[in-house]
């Protein structure tokens, strides 16, 4: 199916210097439509849905925020971090407002594995299902995610 | 066959007019020709409009701090435009409140110039200048802090207040396709006039942050402007409350060291934050102060330690332990620096001991 003129326009939002350096997308050639499409496919074959993930991601962003910018331990099985860079960021879907440049640094203990969301990743899987194109920096994994940081279905 | 060819090449040179006909278009709609720019009924200068207002003013050294190169994502390069701005443009909507609307305060990167202007801008951005500069040290203060110090060469000299940041230059490299800037606070005291040294931390994906860790070399040559930014020490005797963790290190160390070479009398304890001592720096540093400044304290505080750091001294979230060594915070004044999230725990904290908001000052990384 064809993308909509306005899935266009937000993709040119995402494009690298637009929003921001790098944009959204990374090296990810897929119209939009299909990125968000094949994400959401992933997340329902997890049993998930967006908001859950978004909520998950949420505990560990409040838990961070709490260690005031310090590595905090959560569920004694991660480290989180909640940090702030100076700028906010516009949502490439248009939504009113700013988010602040605040990222989450969550480090599992186990697997040593290290995940690193902001604030407008949180608004984005949640709103709008997008976890960033392949090869952007800021992609998150649904499948990654999941397993991770143990997301309950 | 002929008549799909005759299509064609009809379409073709229609496709080549059309784009000509643009080319031209662009050329007289977008030459806005020569304009005239004034800055406090004082300054003129006369450039060429079409670019941003942000970008006009730097070609003529006016350096308005912007922290995301004019993407219109950090909402640093406000500008007061009292004529010639035109509209509210609805990339600027999110940025301004409505007081700042109605006082013509405009988004500079985002502002073209397209007629003459007449502008107000606050008269130390005027005093920013900028320098090319040569890295003369660097150092790792823990895993993901770094210690930078540039020697500058043009200018040779540098003067601003104890508090103040730098923006510094990063060049294209493989993170970014054009130079960007970014704002670091000056660690070091304003008398040394001819060295900026900062304290930045790492940022996960980081363009300017990941090119200081992970490219940047000593004999580098780097270009900066500035000084910018409010935070420095006010001009009275009350006790002092100073709190900082990570790179927010950096203002409060020049605002003591400044205050060692003024022979500052005032009384002062600075509350430092870290989670283990892997994340501390500066300790002796910081501790060989007590000596040089009398009144002050310097009191670093682990929430997290490590078994094996042996710690003895405080221990708790800097908040916490900034509660528990100040019993009433009424006729003192606090300078705080570090990220939004430990400004504002931290300013409840002192606002619930007694301090006036306006007592407190801080440069929130936001």
């Amino acid at each position: 199916m064809k993308q909509s003129k306005e899935l266009d326009q937000i993709q040119d939002q995402m494009r690298p210097g637009v929003i921001t350096y790098q944009g959204f997308l990374g090296n990810d050639t897929r119209k939009l439509r299909d990125i968000i499409e094949s994400d959401d496919e992933a997340v329902k074959r997890l049993g998930l849905t967006h908001r859950k993930i978004a909520r998950r991601l949420r505990e560990f962003r409040e838990a961070g925020k709490k260690g005031l910018s310090i590595p905090v331990k959560v569920e004694d099985a991660y480290e989180v971090r909640s940090d702030s860079a100076r700028g906010k960021l516009p949502c490439p879907f248009m939504h009113a407002g700013l988010f602040a440049k605040a990222y989450t640094i969550v480090r599992c203990l186990e697997t040593e594995g290290e995940i690193i969301f902001t604030d407008l990743n949180i608004h984005l899987i949640e709103e709008h299902g997008f976890y960033g194109g392949r090869g952007s920096a800021y992609r998150l994994d649904p499948e990654r995610l999941a397993s991770e940081l143990k997301v309950r279905i | 066959m002929t008549a799909f060819l005759i299509a064609l090449a009809v379409t073709s040179a229609v496709t080549t007019i059309l784009a000509v006909l643009m080319v031209i278009a662009d050329a007289y709609i977008n030459d806005y020709g020569e304009v005239t720019i004034t800055v406090n009924d004082d300054k003129k200068f006369t450039v060429e409009g079409g670019s941003s207002l942000l970008s006009t003013l730097k070609e003529q050294e006016v350096f308005i701090p912007s922290a995301c190169g004019g993407r219109g994502s950090c909402g640093l390069c406000k500008v007061k435009v009292v004529e010639g701005g035109g509209d509210v443009l609805p990339t600027e909507e999110p940025w301004l409140t409505d007081e700042e609307k109605k006082d013509s305060v405009r988004l500079s990167c985002q502002l073209k110039v397209r007629s003459d202007m007449r502008l107000q801008i606050a008269e130390e951005l005027l005093n920013v200048k900028q320098f090319t500069a040569t890295v003369a040290s660097l150092r790792d203060l823990t895993y993901d802090i770094k210690e930078v110090i540039l020697a500058l060469d043009e200018p040779g000299s540098i003067e601003f207040k104890a508090g103040q940041f730098i923006q510094l230059e990063v060049p294209e490299y493989e993170l970014t396709d054009e130079p960007v800037y970014r704002a670091y606070s000056i660690a070091s005291p304003p008398s040394q006039h001819n060295r900026i040294e900062m304290e930045i931390r790492y940022v996960p994906n980081g363009i300017c942050t990941t090119y200081v860790h992970k490219h940047l070399k000593e004999g580098d040559k780097v270009t900066i402007n500035g000084p910018y930014g409010e935070f420095h020490l006010k001009d009275t005797d009350k006790e002092m409350i100073c709190i900082a963790g990570g790179s927010g290190m950096a203002p409060i160390k020049a605002i003591l060291l400044d205050m060692v070479e003024k022979g500052s009398k005032r009384k002062v304890q600075y509350f430092f934050g870290a989670r283990a001592v892997k994340d501390l720096f500066l300790l002796d540093e910081m501790k060989a102060l007590e000596s040089k400044l009398s009144g002050f304290k310097f009191i670093p505080a682990l929430s997290e330690p490590d078994a094996e750091d042996k710690w003895e001294g405080d221990t708790g979230l800097i908040t916490e332990v900034v509660a528990r060594h100040v019993p009433d915070a009424s006729t003192m004044e606090a300078y705080l620096c570090g990220s939004p999230f430990m400004i504002d725990a931290c300013v409840k904290v002192l606002k619930e001991k007694g301090m006036p908001e306006e007592d407190i000052f801080y440069d929130k990384f936001a």
